[in-house]
């Protein structure tokens, strides 16, 4: 384990940096969307080598490629783990293009509610925008295929991949939410997504993470803006709803299919089973997504509060009594006052499109928009209250319905943001997903809070990269025999080093197959050579060569060994063969291949004369051929050499005369000197031509 | 030194008693499981109740009784106080278990040993974890981390692991490799080389037939059965093994249109259906996928009805059926009951899907051959009636006015004493005192009571743990009109019959589980009345191992994979438990204990370690080698010391010695040969060698098998004459190996 708490971070002084500091321990963190905006939520991590993901959403305000975050900024193939915090589709829209259309090959990872909630929204959003977009992103059989390769991750459940350590918190904001914290080389990572500290009518809040993270990624949507709190913000939603139908009014609350409609049924609900009164105006949740989503809500209710669980121990308390689903406009029954809720959130399209226009101009209608509303999309327009509104058909009409704004979206607000950053008390805090103005104010002020202490605040802009530096000291445990003795200074350590993931360990080679799943081999490599001389030759020759050559009898067979250098072991086979026999490594080899080669030689010596006495074809031709060699050599060595009668040589030396018989070898001269010399002569030139007498 | 570790078995070894054991790490006392069997025997607690106080922690592995049981009576009686930590199933499902148990004892006897509210006070405390969550624990145990992991066998059944300073401690018993319907099989073979391994030699002996066979077997055993108009009981447990079983029968039914009907009869069963429905994220990837893609979660079940009351089960028309009923022991419980009126009819069959618990009527049936009759108790809550009620009321009065006496005593006599405080606090602990010993007493008769009745014939020696298996002699005398029948069997002992043959009252046919926890808990006086009588038993019994438990020889490579430093082995008949011993010892590690009840092992692993600091300079020159998921380097390295007291490592100031040679590497001898055909050298196995090329020969040499020697080296023998081959061939070995 890295200690965390040691590290040196130093942030953006590459200058002093580059100098210590290897190219593995920059960390470079990169929004490619919802960086100084809100949407198409994708945040670039690298660290080490490792690289991680954030989410992959799209931008609700665009369309097409153009709602896509800048993945032509990274090389999706390098990406080991993808993690997605919930299924907004400003968290996990792009997710099919991205696992389908791109070279990304790494791992996703969500919760199971996300995942289960993820398809159901993403088939609906497919649908819905094939109306109205010609260029799309993925079909429905991309996000089948998306579901394939989607792994679940359990809350608080500690997963590794490639080295990377992650895990997730619950994050409050909808179903299935979380936090991720990821640990690389024991640097923290904490990646919030979208979080509520607050606890609602379903939702738990998001939780404290019990390690304070070295960077922290923190959402800003709301900025320095204060919740109302939260019973107050219902009575108001209430009020406003109930006020309406009471004057014969209709209410239309646009809202994301899954999620916040949820809580916001829970509050109808309620409301509507303490009001008598209200009993027969009916509350329709238009979604198509509606039943199916229900399933959905029930079986995850072990990702909700105690205050659901302890309500699901006598009843669903996702079974309504007062609300019906509505399947689509042409099923609504539009006469006296409604309550509506439909999606989507933002008025582009779809049902809550139809009803605004249809509503739009009766003053006795209100419109409660429960929740954020991005820039560019007919909500926001229409919370400025403009006087006309253009229609989806293009005419305009005037806006006199009420419009009111309670939000509902479970996003930290900044008392929320604050404490949370103050409890977590992270070295580093990069803002995302947050408008630019918002962000800019929530960065002043949380630099005023931190004054005092050394916190880093980074709002970067989409593709604009934030590096930092972390020195983590490497820690190893040195285990098994190489630790039965703590070393002093100066004393020195040798074994190996093994590194799994980022840990190290250091041991003796005989402890490798002890801790760790390597094991180590040894290789006896027995090669046998022919050779057809004495051994006793080999001896000789290994002798000249090596200091060591111990000569010993082999015990089984009784046959002559040769021990060398103490490592490779010689051994007379059978006549033509000698075997050598030793255990691999490095040393060992070089000098086995020395006396291979030694032999070999030895060999080849030998050869030589059995080589070229084999082609001599007829015996006169031999003879003709060593008669050349011998007058050959005769001459080199005396001169004059004539041949003479009787198949004689007569040699001249300086006026002396020696006759030589070839065949017996008799030389006759009258210098005694001469006849000596080239008796010795021919005799020396016959053992060299002839050295076996081939009578033998 | 490494983490100081012992294991102190306090139930459950060389037999098959309940589990529980202590675990000490670095002096932080793990009580892992806290079981107790079907006859809540508090003998077998003893052990338990010595240590009890100084727990620390308890680990509850799965949610039956013989893994959590004794949980609510430890909590209350034996002074456990420690925090519980459980998966969320373990906790949800082991609480219905415990819920069921009670509700089945307290139908049919005095049951006085736990009450519905100390089972919630004892499960109260349950910290709930998620499956590899790594919790650190604080306090005394500040350093360890536990975490649960997938077991298999039962939902969110749990192998757990504790870490301390990089050393694992696990442990795991009853686990599963298979994956089945509902459940993913267990990680365990993902953790290598733990330095402790504690698990179970239940299974040591058994050998499965394939799923797809005894499934078959199982459906087909129902289907002749119920076809010929028979019907068929399954004793089941409350919530674990029972959920595999009803997948089976609604996936049989759905495919084959089956209209036979199919009842869960247990106390708790649709709040315990309602709780596995929640329960997706722990069972097996498939049934997650099913949900992710049609919404149609497993266990909306079309074909089985839940039941729980027997009176519902009574007002269903006749005809063949099947009931799954608690408890699988047959002791208690519906099962007991169903099983008095079925088991003398020939078409009927009881099918057995585990192996009953020691001397319980489910063993004794299991016995081949079964016995042709057995003794068995029928018993039944009655509500008292005419002067019994009058005399209940009178006595109730009396303790009324006794207390009340009492209390006006002590508050005279704290208003007396209000200068001496202490005094009436004595007294009431004395008073407190005199309670508990009574009671514990009582509990004590209690026992002794259910052990006569329930081992009919049979007196246990009172010193030991486990009873005999009960020797039951059927020697029924045979005349000329058949089997002699003494008329005294049949005749109730207890005058009570009439009462008890009075149809049950409305006050009985409650709804779900408030009806019957209503009789219960209501203070209507209420007594019980038993009868005993003796059946035959002419249904045909069949035993199937569905407890999904992985088999001996799957137990025997697993244990090999793991390869722990040290292997402790627990829970398992002594033959089991010695059969593995000297598997283990011969082929795993050469460190297996197989401790006796109270007896402490050392199992502190011999570790030396001490931690250093790599520095840069010597990291920078450090080139490693990749080798699946290691990297490995050769270092020599001169010690020095940081700023802060470490020991860090330096590069050498003078020239590094020369070190001996290692070849670091696994080499499978199918791999290899892969390897070189991939490279256009003709290879085959040859007697046990790997021919490669025309002569040269490569073999391995020593038992590759044992794993956890410490002198089993892989020894590889090159053979050949000298040809280019052979150069070519080591060449090929070599890049196997890595040699720093």
């Amino acid at each position: 384990m890295a200690s965390t708490g040691q590290s040196l971070t130093s942030l953006k002084k590459r200058e002093a940096a580059t100098a210590n500091n290897r190219d593995g321990d920059q960390l470079i963190i990169t929004p490619l969307g919802a960086g100084n905006e809100v949407g198409r939520s994708c945040v670039y991590m690298s660290y080490k080598g490792k690289t991680v993901l954030f989410d992959c959403g799209i931008h609700p305000a665009y369309s097409g490629m153009a709602a896509l975050p800048y993945f032509d900024e990274i090389d999706p193939s390098t990406i080991d783990v993808l993690l997605i915090t919930h299924f907004h589709l400003d968290h996990a829209a792009s997710l099919p293009y991205f696992l389908e259309k791109t070279t990304f090959k790494g791992r996703v990872f969500m919760t199971h509610a996300t995942k289960a909630i993820y398809k159901l929204l993403l088939s609906d959003y497919v649908k819905v925008s094939k109306v109205s977009v010609e260029d799309m992103l993925f079909t429905e059989q991309d996000i089948n295929n998306s579901m394939e390769r989607i792994e679940v991750i359990d809350f608080h459940q500690t997963l590794e991949v490639n080295g990377i350590r992650f895990w997730c918190y619950t994050a409050g904001h909808v179903l299935g939410a979380a936090m991720f914290m990821v640990d690389i080389a024991g640097v923290r990572v904490l990646y919030t997504g979208d979080y509520s500290r607050e606890e609602d009518r379903h939702l738990r809040a998001a939780e404290l993470p019990q390690f304070s993270p070295d960077i922290c990624i923190i959402e800003s949507t709301y900025g320095v803006q204060l919740h109302q709190p939260r019973h107050i913000r219902e009575k108001r939603f209430t009020d406003a709803i109930h006020s309406t139908v009471s004057q014969g009014g209709r209410v239309l609350i646009p809202a994301f299919a899954l999620g916040r409609a949820q809580e916001l049924l829970l509050i109808l609900e309620e409301y509507w089973s303490n009001h008598r009164e209200l009993e027969n105006v009916p509350i329709y949740y238009a979604s198509p997504l509606a039943k199916r989503c229900m399933a959905v809500y029930q079986t995850y209710i072990n990702s909700m509060n105690e205050r659901i669980r302890s309500q699901y121990a006598n009843s669903n308390p996702f079974e309504f009594k007062h609300i019906s689903p509505l399947k689509s406009i042409e099923n609504f029954n539009d006469v006296g006052p409604s309550v509506v809720m439909a999606s989507p959130g933002s008025l582009q399209s779809g049902l809550s499109r139809q009803l605004f226009d249809r509503w739009c101009s009766d003053k006795k209608n209100a419109c409660v928009i429960p929740g954020y509303v991005i820039e560019g999309t007919p909500a926001k327009t229409i919370i400025n209250e403009p006087k006309e509104v253009t229609l989806t058909n293009g005419l305009t009409a005037p806006l006199n319905m009420q419009v009111h704004y309670i939000s509902f979206s479970a996003h930290a607000d900044y008392a929320q943001t604050s404490t949370f950053l103050k409890e977590l008390m992270p070295p580093n805090i990069i803002l995302v997903h947050g408008e630019a103005n918002e962000m800019g104010r929530l960065k002043q002020k949380l630099v005023s809070l931190f004054a005092d202490r050394n916190t880093k605040i980074i709002t970067p802009k989409n593709c604009q990269s934030v590096e930092m530096y972390f020195t983590s000291e490497k820690m190893a445990k040195t285990i098994g025999k190489l630790a039965e003795k703590v070393p002093e200074v100066g004393e020195t350590v040798s074994g190996l080093l093994v590194k799994k993931g980022f840990t190290y360990q250091i041991m003796a080679p005989d402890d490798l197959r002890v801790f760790s799943q390597l094991s180590t081999a040894n290789v006896t490599q027995r090669i046998t050579v022919p050779y057809s001389g004495a051994f006793a030759v080999i001896k000789h020759r290994l002798k000249q060569i090596y200091e060591s050559v111990e000569s010993s009898t082999d015990e089984e067979s009784g046959v002559p060994t040769l021990r060398v250098h103490g490592q490779v072991t010689v051994k007379q086979e059978s006549e033509n063969h000698i075997s050598l026999h030793w255990t691999a490594d490095p040393i060992s080899d070089m000098v086995s291949d020395s006396i291979v080669a030694l032999v070999l030689n030895a060999n080849r010596e030998m050869s030589k004369v059995v080589v070229e006495s084999e082609p001599v074809g007829s015996e006169e031709e031999d003879a003709r051929k060593a008669e050349k060699i011998v007058h050959a050599l005769l001459v080199s060595l005396f001169g004059d050499v004539k041949f003479g009668e009787n198949g004689k040589l007569v040699i001249s030396v300086d006026g002396n005369i020696a006759h030589l018989d070839k065949q017996s070898g008799d030389v006759e001269s009258e210098n005694e000197g001469l006849k000596e010399r080239v008796r010795m002569a021919f005799q020396r030139i016959r053992s060299a031509v002839k050295p076996i007498p081939l009578s033998a | 030194m490494g983490t100081s570790v012992q294991v102190k078995p306090l139930c459950g070894v060389y037999n098959e008693n309940p589990l529980a054991y202590l675990v000490s790490v670095d002096g932080f006392n793990f009580l892992v499981d806290c079981g107790w069997n079907d006859h809540f025997d508090a003998s077998l607690l003893e052990p338990l109740s010595r240590v009890a106080p100084t727990v620390d922690a308890v680990l509850l592995s799965h949610s039956d009784t013989l893994h959590l049981g004794a949980l609510p009576y430890a909590m209350k009686k034996l002074g456990l106080s420690a925090p519980v930590f459980a998966t969320e199933p373990v906790y949800r499902l082991g609480l219905l278990t415990m819920y069921d148990h009670y509700l089945s004892r307290k139908q049919v006897s005095e049951f006085d040993l736990f009450t519905l509210d100390d089972i919630d006070s004892a499960f109260q405390n349950i910290t709930r974890l998620t499956y590899s969550q790594n919790y650190h624990i604080s306090g005394k145990g500040e350093g360890i981390v536990i975490a649960p992991h997938v077991a298999g066998h039962l939902l969110g059944g749990t192998v757990w692991k504790i870490t301390k300073d990089g050393e694992d401690v696990i442990y795991a018993v009853d686990f599963n490799h298979r994956k089945e319907r509902h459940l993913n099989g267990t990680v365990l073979e993902s953790f290598v080389r733990p330095a402790v391994l504690i698990t179970d030699a239940y299974n040591a002996l058994n050998n499965q037939p394939s799923r797809r066979q005894r499934d078959q077997e199982f459906l087909d055993a129902i289907m002749k059965t119920l076809r010929a108009d028979g019907n068929v009981l399954l004793p089941v447990d409350t919530a674990g093994r029972v959920l595999e079983l009803i997948l089976i029968l609604e996936q049989f039914w759905e495919q084959h249109k089956l209209a036979y009907p199919i009842f869960f009869l247990t106390y708790v069963s649709s709040s315990t259906i309602d709780y596995v429905k929640s329960f997706l994220e722990w069972m097996s990837d498939s049934i997650a996928k099913s949900f992710e893609h049609t919404r149609d979660n497993a266990f909306l079940l079309r074909h089985v009805k839940l039941l729980i009351n027997k009176s519902d089960l009574e007002s269903v028309p006749d005809g063949p059926k099947v009931v799954l009923a608690s408890m699988g022991s047959l002791e208690a419980g519906f099962s007991h009951d169903i099983f008095v009126e079925w088991v003398s009819d020939t078409k009927n069959l009881i099918l057995f899907s585990e192996r009953g618990q020691f001397g319980t009527l489910a063993r004794m049936l299991q016995a081949d051959p079964p016995p042709k009759a057995v003794k068995v108790t029928m018993s039944k809550r009655v509500p008292l009636v005419g002067e019994e009620l009058a005399a209940y009321e009178e006595e109730q009065n009396r303790i009324k006015k006794e207390e009340a006496l009492k209390a006006s005593l002590i508050k005279e006599e704290e208003s007396k004493a209000s200068l001496r405080t202490e005094l009436p606090v004595n007294d009431q602990m004395v008073l407190d005192a005199n309670n508990t010993h009574s009671s514990s007493n009582a509990i004590g008769q209690r026992s002794e009571a259910f052990r006569d009745v329930l081992i009919d014939g049979f007196l246990p020696p009172s010193t030991s743990v486990a009873p005999m298996f009960p020797f039951y002699d059927c020697s029924s005398e045979w005349d000329d009109f058949g089997e002699v029948i003494n008329p005294d069997d049949y005749v109730t002992k207890d005058v009570n019959i009439d009462q008890m043959l009075m149809p049950v009252d409305g006050e009985l046919a409650g709804k779900l589980d408030e009806g019957s926890v209503s009789l219960i808990l209501d203070t209507t006086p209420s007594k019980v009345v038993s009868t005993e009588l003796t059946v035959q038993v002419k249904c045909s019994l069949i035993y199937m191992d569905f407890e999904g438990r992985s088999d001996g020889r799957s137990i025997k490579s697993i244990l090999a994979h793991v390869a722990p430093l040290k292997l402790v082995l627990v829970h398992g008949s002594a033959e089991a438990t010695e059969h593995l011993k000297q598997h283990c010892l011969q082929h795993v590690c050469p460190h297996v204990y197989a401790p006796q009840i109270e007896e402490t092992i050392d199992v502190t692993s011999d570790l030396c370690a001490y931690k250093v600091q790599l520095s840069e300079k010597l990291m920078s020159n450090v080139l490693f080698k990749k080798l699946g998921e290691y990297e490995i380097a050769w270092v020599d390295a001169e010690v020095g010391k940081t700023q802060n007291g470490m020991l860090s490592l330096l590069p050498l100031s003078s020239p590094a010695p020369p070190h001996k040679t290692v070849l670091v590497g696994d080499i499978k001898m199918a791999d290899f040969k892969q390897f070189l055909a991939s490279k256009g050298v003709q290879v085959e196995f040859a007697g046990g060698a790997l021919r490669c090329g025309e002569y040269v020969t490569l073999r391995k040499v020593g038992d590759a098998s044992q794993k956890g020697g410490s002198a089993a080296i892989q020894q590889i023998i090159l053979e050949g004459p000298l040809t280019e081959e052979y150069y070519k061939i080591r060449e090929y070995l070599y890049s196997q190996f890595y040699a720093p």
